[in-house]
C-alpha cells in the first residue's frame, strides 16, 4: 500500500466515515434518522455536538470493544430541517425513541458537547436504560454569557482543537445546512446555567464520567467540577493538552479512560497498570 | 529591585575529594554534612537581617557542591528558623518528580511558612536526569505536563483524574492547599520557547539564569510577547534573573577574585557522557537552538566593586526587565565560607540599600 493510499484513507476518515462504520437509517418519533454503526459487544450510543455527526478516531477505537451507534440527531447534517423539536428534553425523548426502535434495551450513552446535554436529559428521562453516561466536553453548564459556537470554519477549528494544524481538513459545509443547524442549536441549547436541568441532576442514577481537555477554549474545563457537585456518582477526568474535540485530538487517551469507566464504573480509579520491569 | 540569596548548602569537601559527577558517596563525611546544614541557618538569619527579600533553594543530586537533593526539606528546615524572609524553591525538577507530590509538599510548605513560599518549576539541568533514570529526550514534555498538573492540583475544587502523555492519575484531591490563594507566586524557570509559552499561558512569572543580559533578554522579550497574546502584561516582579556575582570592595579586588575562580565547572562529567547527553537533550533560547550546558562553566555577569555592580544591576533591569535578582555571591563548593559571609555582608551593606528603587 502506498503512502498516498493511507493519506487518502486518513483524509476520508476525517471527513466522512471510517471503513468499519456502516450507515443505517431508522424511523422514529416522526423523524428519518441516520446513524453510523460498527463493532460488537455492549452497546455504546453516541450523540454528537452542535457541528453534527462526524466520526473521529475515538469511534474506531471504541468500536474494537463496543457496538458503537452514532446517531445523527434530527435537523443536523443532510437531514430535513427540524422545526418540530422545541427543547432539549424533547430532543432527548426523540433520541430515546430512536434507540427503542433499534431494539436497544440497555445501553451506555456518550454525549459530546451539545449532545452531552441531550444525553443528560435522556439519562434523567430513561434511568433504567442507561448503564453508564460519558460526557465529552459537555456544553450543559457554560460560563454566564458564553457565546454560541462560531460558524466561520477557521475560527471554529481554533475553538475545537488545541492544534488545528494536526487535524485533517474539515469537510466543506453547505451554507444552507449550517444556517438550519445554527437555528436549531440556538433554539435547543438553553440557558448557560439551566436551572431546570441542574435541579434534576442530583436524581441522575447513571454512573457518569465527565471528560474535558485541558486546552478547551469552547467550554472552559473549569466547568467540570459543577457536574461532579450535582451528579451523585460522577467522575471528572482531564485529558492533558487536548482542546474541545477530545476524541479527535487525543483519541487513545480519551478511549482508554472511557473504556475503563464503561467496564468498571467508579472502580476505574483502581490502577491495574503493571509496573514490573523484570519479572 | 528585589534580591534573593541563592543558598547552596555549603559542604566543604576534604582535600582530594573527586570532582567529577556523580561524586562517589563514599567520600561523604557526615560531620561535614551536619555542619553544612547548620550553616544554612546562620546564612539565612544573616540575609534576613540584611534585608534580602528571598532565600532561594535548588535541587541537585549526587554531589557535595549543592547539598540539597530535596528542596522541600531544605525549605522546611530554613522556614522554621527565620520569620520574615520569603522562601523560594527554584525549584523542584518537575520531569523527574511526582507532580502531585510536589503540589502536596508545596501546599504544606506554604502553609507552615505562613504564606512565605515562592515557587519555581524547573525542567532541570541535563546531568540531573541520570539521578532517577529519566530519558533526557522526554524531559521537556514531562516538565510541561507536570507543571500544568501541579497548577490544576492547586486549583481544581473537586477530585479529578488526569489522562496525560506521561502522567496518569485517576483521583487527585490535594490537601493542604497553599495558604496563598490560589497558589504562591509561581515561576516557570527556563529560557526556552516552551518555558516562555507555558509561563505566558498560565500567567506565571519567568525565571532565567546565568546567561549574558542580551541572551536572557531574548527570552524575556519573547515571554512578554506571548503574555500579550494571552491578554496580560508581566511586571518586573514576574521576572527573576539568577546570576553569579563577584563583588569586591573595589573593581580591582573583584577582578582578582574572578581570576582565581576562573574555569571551575559546577558539575563536570566525563567527555563521552557529556557528548551523549548533549545529543539527547536539545535546548533553545526563545526558539533559537543552542546546546545544553553539560558539565560546563557558568558565566559570571556581575563583576566589580559596589558602584560598578549597581550600574550593572541597572542595566540588567533595563535589558532583561528582571525585578528580582537571585544571586550566587560565591562559588558553591568553595571551602572559603568566611569569604562567602563577607561577600553577603558587603552586598547587604554597600549594594542592597542602593538598588531598591531600580
Amino acid at each position: 500500500m502506498s503512502f498516498a493510499y493511507f493519506a487518502l484513507k486518513r483524509f476520508l476518515k476525517g471527513i466522512e466515515v471510517s471503513e468499519a462504520f456502516r450507515e443505517g437509517f431508522v424511523e422514529a418519533d416522526g423523524f428519518h434518522i441516520r446513524y453510523m454503526e460498527a463493532g460488537k459487544g455492549p452497546v455504546l450510543v453516541h450523540l454528537h455536538g452542535a457541528g453534527g455527526l462526524r466520526l473521529s478516531p475515538a469511534h474506531d477505537l471504541l468500536a474494537r470493544n463496543y457496538r458503537v451507534i452514532a446517531f445523527e440527531m434530527p435537523g443536523f447534517g443532510a437531514s430535513a430541517e427540524n422545526t418540530k423539536t422545541q427543547s432539549m428534553p424533547e430532543l432527548a425523548a426523540t433520541m430515546a425513541a430512536v434507540a427503542d426502535k433499534l431494539g436497544l434495551d440497555r445501553y451506555n450513552l456518550m454525549g459530546t458537547s451539545f449532545g452531552g446535554k441531550t444525553a443528560l436529559w435522556l439519562a434523567l428521562q430513561q434511568p433504567e436504560r442507561v448503564l453508564a453516561l460519558i460526557l465529552e466536553a459537555p456544553a450543559a453548564i457554560r460560563p454566564e454569557g458564553a457565546a454560541p459556537p462560531p460558524s466561520a470554519p477557521e475560527e471554529l477549528a481554533r475553538r475545537l482543537y488545541a492544534y488545528p494544524e494536526r487535524q485533517p481538513p474539515s469537510p466543506p459545509v453547505d451554507p444552507a445546512v449550517r444556517a438550519k443547524t445554527q437555528k436549531l442549536v440556538a433554539r435547543l441549547r438553553g440557558p448557560d446555567r439551566d436551572r431546570d436541568l441542574e435541579t434534576q441532576l442530583p436524581q441522575l442514577k447513571a454512573a457518569t464520567l465527565v471528560v474535558f481537555g485541558t486546552r478547551d477554549t469552547m467550554i472552559p474545563p473549569e466547568m467540570g467540577h459543577f457536574y461532579r457537585e450535582l451528579i451523585p456518582n460522577c467522575h471528572l477526568v482531564f485529558v492533558y493538552d487536548s482542546g474541545h474535540a477530545i476524541g479527535a485530538e487525543r483519541p487513545e487517551a480519551f478511549v482508554e479512560v472511557v473504556a475503563d469507566f464503561l467496564e468498571r464504573h467508579e472502580a476505574f480509579v483502581i490502577s491495574r497498570t503493571n509496573t514490573v520491569i523484570h519479572p | 529591585m528585589k534580591v534573593s540569596f541563592f543558598e547552596t548548602g555549603r559542604y566543604v569537601p576534604a582535600p582530594g575529594t573527586p570532582r567529577e559527577w556523580p561524586v562517589p558517596s563514599g567520600a561523604y563525611d557526615p560531620e561535614i554534612g551536619a555542619g553544612a546544614y547548620r550553616a544554612m541557618i546562620d546564612r539565612a538569619r544573616l540575609v534576613e537581617e540584611l534585608g534580602f527579600d528571598w532565600i532561594s533553594l535548588s535541587e541537585h543530586h549526587y554531589s557535595p557542591r549543592i547539598l540539597t537533593p530535596s528542596p522541600p526539606l531544605s525549605a522546611a528546615w530554613i522556614a522554621a528558623q527565620v520569620k520574615k524572609i520569603k522562601i523560594a524553591l527554584l525549584g523542584p525538577i518537575v520531569p523527574q518528580s511526582n507532580p502531585i507530590r510536589i503540589a502536596e509538599e508545596l501546599g504544606m510548605l506554604d502553609t507552615m511558612a505562613g504564606g512565605r513560599l515562592v515557587v519555581g518549576l524547573l525542567r532541570g539541568t541535563t546531568n540531573e536526569y541520570l539521578t532517577y533514570d529519566l530519558n533526557p529526550k522526554e524531559a521537556r514534555e514531562r516538565a510541561d505536563e507536570g507543571m500544568e498538573l501541579i497548577l490544576k492540583a492547586w486549583t481544581e475544587p473537586q477530585p479529578f483524574g488526569w489522562q496525560g502523555r506521561y502522567f496518569q492519575y485517576r483521583t487527585v484531591s490535594v490537601w493542604p492547599r497553599p495558604l496563598q490563594q490560589p497558589y504562591p507566586p509561581t515561576y516557570a524557570l527556563g529560557i526556552s520557547r516552551e518555558s516562555c509559552e507555558l509561563a505566558a499561558r498560565n500567567r506565571l512569572g519567568l525565571g532565567v539564569s546565568y546567561g549574558p543580559f542580551e541572551v536572557m533578554a531574548k527570552s524575556t522579550r519573547y515571554y512578554r510577547e506571548q503574555a500579550a497574546q494571552y491578554g496580560w502584561e508581566p511586571g518586573p516582579d514576574d521576572i527573576i534573573y539568577r546570576a553569579n556575582m563577584v563583588l569586591g570592595e573595589t573593581d580591582a579586588e573583584a577582578e582578582t577574585i574572578l581570576k582565581e575562580r576562573a574555569g571551575i565547572a559546577p558539575f563536570p562529567v566525563r567527555a563521552g557522557l557529556r557528548d551523549a547527553l548533549l545529543e539527547a537533550d536539545k535546548r533553545n533560547v526563545a526558539g533559537e537552538a543552542r546546546p545544553a550546558n553539560v558539565g560546563g562553566v557558568l558565566p559570571t555577569t556581575f563583576i566589580g566593586g559596589p558602584d560598578t555592580v549597581i550600574n550593572q544591576i541597572k542595566r540588567c533591569r533595563e535589558e532583561i526587565g528582571a525585578g528580582v535578582l537571585d544571586l550566587s555571591l560565591h562559588p558553591p563548593g568553595s571551602g572559603d565560607v568566611d569569604a562567602l559571609m563577607s561577600a553577603i555582608e558587603l552586598f547587604g551593606k554597600k549594594v542592597l540599600p542602593h538598588i531598591r528603587d531600580i
